[in-house]
């Protein structure tokens, strides 16, 4: 008994020691620059130094229908790419995991391979695609579908499209791996017992998949509702949560109504995973 | 240890004195540049200098004018030789004493300057800023897609341009624009005459189909708007691109900008930044920052080498027509920068 203690204290102490490190990076490198962020949203004045007077006065500052709307526009956006990307990868996923061993491999480089390139040059890529004389437009003329050219970029659509092809891997890696790791032999059971494979699938494959659908949608939604540049490439023109903060500090200068806005925003998509946690979420499950 | 301790604070003291030693010698070869990314093109610009001076080029960059100032005010102008931004930062460097003088002996090429852009508010008396760039927003439009004449900003509201527009993505230019064609300042802070700007900014709404900072001309271009108001460049690029395209100024008052380079009060190496104006200002690098930048061409000589692209270049020659009645965009206190901003975000959000 005695032995076992000080095996497993001495491997507790070796992990620390191995987790050192990584600490103190993310102690350096995240956590401080963070707390930086949130003193300067707590005075007034520009910096933070530790003479200034403590306030709320940004985050009252932030009481405001605007500054409401545009918090509800990126939401807005996020959940919309969210159920998208849901439901365009879960099948792409469910596809991948039960197939063949090659196609496997193909399919898992065809959601690799986009990563090998900037996301920024592949949006402009669409750029060209969707503009007004460009080739989507050519074809639907070629066709006879329209003569008058349709004006995709500028549209909700446009940003949708954008928003939903940079993310979706962060959707079809998780619901693969749920699916992969599924034990089919459930499945054949429930056909056994008379289930049509839809109730086949309603029943036994989608809650074995939940964990893998609930990581997929916090790995998209989170990094959705920050993300604005996307918006701004194909000319949405919508203002974002990162548009907000964006101007208030390079435009309008008030770093610290700025960075009350950062805080809001970060302490907005803590709350979104721990909710996630508590709905029964551990890890993220991706690789 | 207490001894081992001391010799290390006695080497650390002697290394920082080694190391002031350097940054205060103005004999060293090195010039330290702080500007935009890219502002100043290595193989074209910064290459050519080094290899002719011997002088090694560091190139710093800053994403914002006040970051510059910033490290600027901070460094008491000694860390940089040469720092290149926008005219308001030019001002307020200047009023704060953060500038030398130029050595107009070692610039001989100082000569090559258009006087019709020198003598700004910035620099009145022509002693410390030699201006880079210089440019003012305008309009481009496709004739063939367009069924009015436009004459100038009042026929960007014109009902005929239904979801055809693009505009500039911010506060300060865009309602600066209003406010042009209203006969108001671009600066103003009045709040009735920003109200009254707000609600024609409104009129305008269905016109506009995209909003953008950069690159608009792409989308005149590609055929998605057929009418832009955008940065000089831009213009110059599309009229490249499509030369039956056409340009169109403000009625009135034009809104301009500069963007020149100075030499901080206490430069480590201010010979070699006075060398490098001088090689900034020769004719043949003016020609290439002229043909990069896309912008007005300050250096008449190399105005000969640009040839008619340049001196028949309709929107360079628009702009240095206009120049008796422009106005700068000035830097605004926060709270009447936030007035610009809240403006433009109940605007964009409504659209």
């Amino acid at each position: 008994m005695v032995r076992k203690d000080s095996l497993r204290r001495r491997e507790a102490r070796r992990n620390a020691l191995m987790a050192a490190p990584m600490a103190c990076f993310a102690v350096l490198l995240v956590a401080l620059p963070l707390i930086y962020v949130l003193c300067t949203s707590l005075v007034s004045g520009g910096k933070f130094t530790l003479s200034s007077a403590f306030t709320l006065d940004h985050y009252r500052a932030l009481l405001r229908v605007d500054y409401v709307r545009v918090f509800a526009n990126s939401l807005q956006l996020a959940f919309f790419t969210t159920v998208i990307s849901l439901l365009v990868g879960y099948p792409f996923g469910y596809c991948m995991a039960r197939a063949g061993r090659r196609w496997k491999a193909l399919l898992m480089m065809l959601v690799i391979i986009p990563f090998w390139t900037s996301a920024l040059v592949r949006i402009f890529g669409w750029k060209i695609l969707l503009q007004a004389n460009g080739p989507i437009n050519g074809v639907l003329r070629a066709l006879g579908l329209i003569d008058k050219n349709i004006k995709f970029l500028g549209s909700y659509g446009a940003v949708l499209l954008a928003m939903v092809y940079c993310l979706i891997s962060f959707m079809i890696l998780p619901c693969y791996n749920a699916v992969d790791k599924m034990d089919f032999t459930l499945v054949e059971a429930s056909r056994d017992l008379g289930a049509k494979p839809w109730r086949a699938f309603l029943t036994v494959t989608l809650p074995l998949t939940m964990p893998g659908i609930l990581a997929g949608c916090v790995l998209v939604f989170v990094p959705s509702v920050g993300l604005f540049y996307l918006s701004d490439i194909m000319g949405g023109g919508l203002v974002l949560v990162g548009n907000l903060i964006r101007d208030q500090l390079l435009k309008v200068r008030d770093w610290n109504v700025g960075s009350a806005m950062s805080m809001v925003l970060i302490a907005l998509s803590a709350g979104l995973y721990l909710l996630y946690r508590k709905a029964g979420g551990d890890g993220l499950g991706v690789f | 240890m207490k001894k081992v301790f001391c010799l290390l604070l006695a080497l650390m003291a002697l290394g920082t004195c080694a190391l002031a030693e350097t940054v205060n010698a103005t004999d060293e070869a090195v010039l330290n540049i702080f500007s935009w990314e890219g502002y100043i093109d290595y193989t074209t610009v910064l290459k050519p200098f080094e290899d002719e001076t011997g002088i090694k080029v560091n190139y710093a960059t800053f994403s914002s004018n006040e970051e510059m100032y910033e490290k600027l005010s901070a460094s008491n102008g000694g860390d940089y030789d040469i720092i290149l931004a926008s005219d308001y930062m030019l001002n307020a460097a200047r009023e704060a004493g953060l500038m030398q003088k130029l050595d107009k002996s070692l610039i001989p090429n100082y000569e090559n300057l258009d006087m019709t852009f020198m003598s700004q508010f910035f620099d009145p008396d022509n002693e410390y800023v030699v201006p880079y760039v210089a440019g003012a927003p305008l309009i481009v439009y496709d004739p063939s897609q367009v069924d009015i004449e436009i004459t100038g900003l009042e026929s960007l509201w014109d009902p005929s341009l239904t979801d055809s527009l693009g505009l500039i993505d911010d506060a300060r230019v865009t309602l600066g624009m209003v406010l042009l064609s209203m006969g108001q300042s671009m600066n103003t802070t009045d709040e009735t005459i920003l109200a009254e700007a707000a609600a024609k900014l409104e009129e305008l709404k269905p016109n506009i189909h995209i909003l953008e900072y950069e690159n608009l001309h792409n989308y005149l271009l590609s055929g998605d708007v057929s009418v832009i108001y955008t940065f000089t460049p831009f213009a110059v690029m599309a009229l490249d691109s499509n030369p039956d395209l056409a340009i169109a100024f403000p009625e009135g008052t034009m809104g301009f900008g500069v963007d020149g380079c100075f030499i901080p009060v206490n430069a480590p190496h201010a010979k070699n930044a006075n060398e490098f104006l001088n090689f900034l200002l020769r004719d043949d690098i003016g020609a290439i920052i002229t043909q990069w930048q896309n912008y007005c061409c300050t250096n008449v000589p190399a105005r000969e080498i640009l040839g008619t692209w340049y001196t028949e270049n309709p929107v360079f020659t628009g702009i240095t027509e206009r120049l008796d009645d422009i106005e700068y965009v000035v830097n605004l206190p926060i709270e009447d920068a936030q007035k610009f901003q809240d403006i433009w975000t109940s605007f964009k959000l409504s659209l």
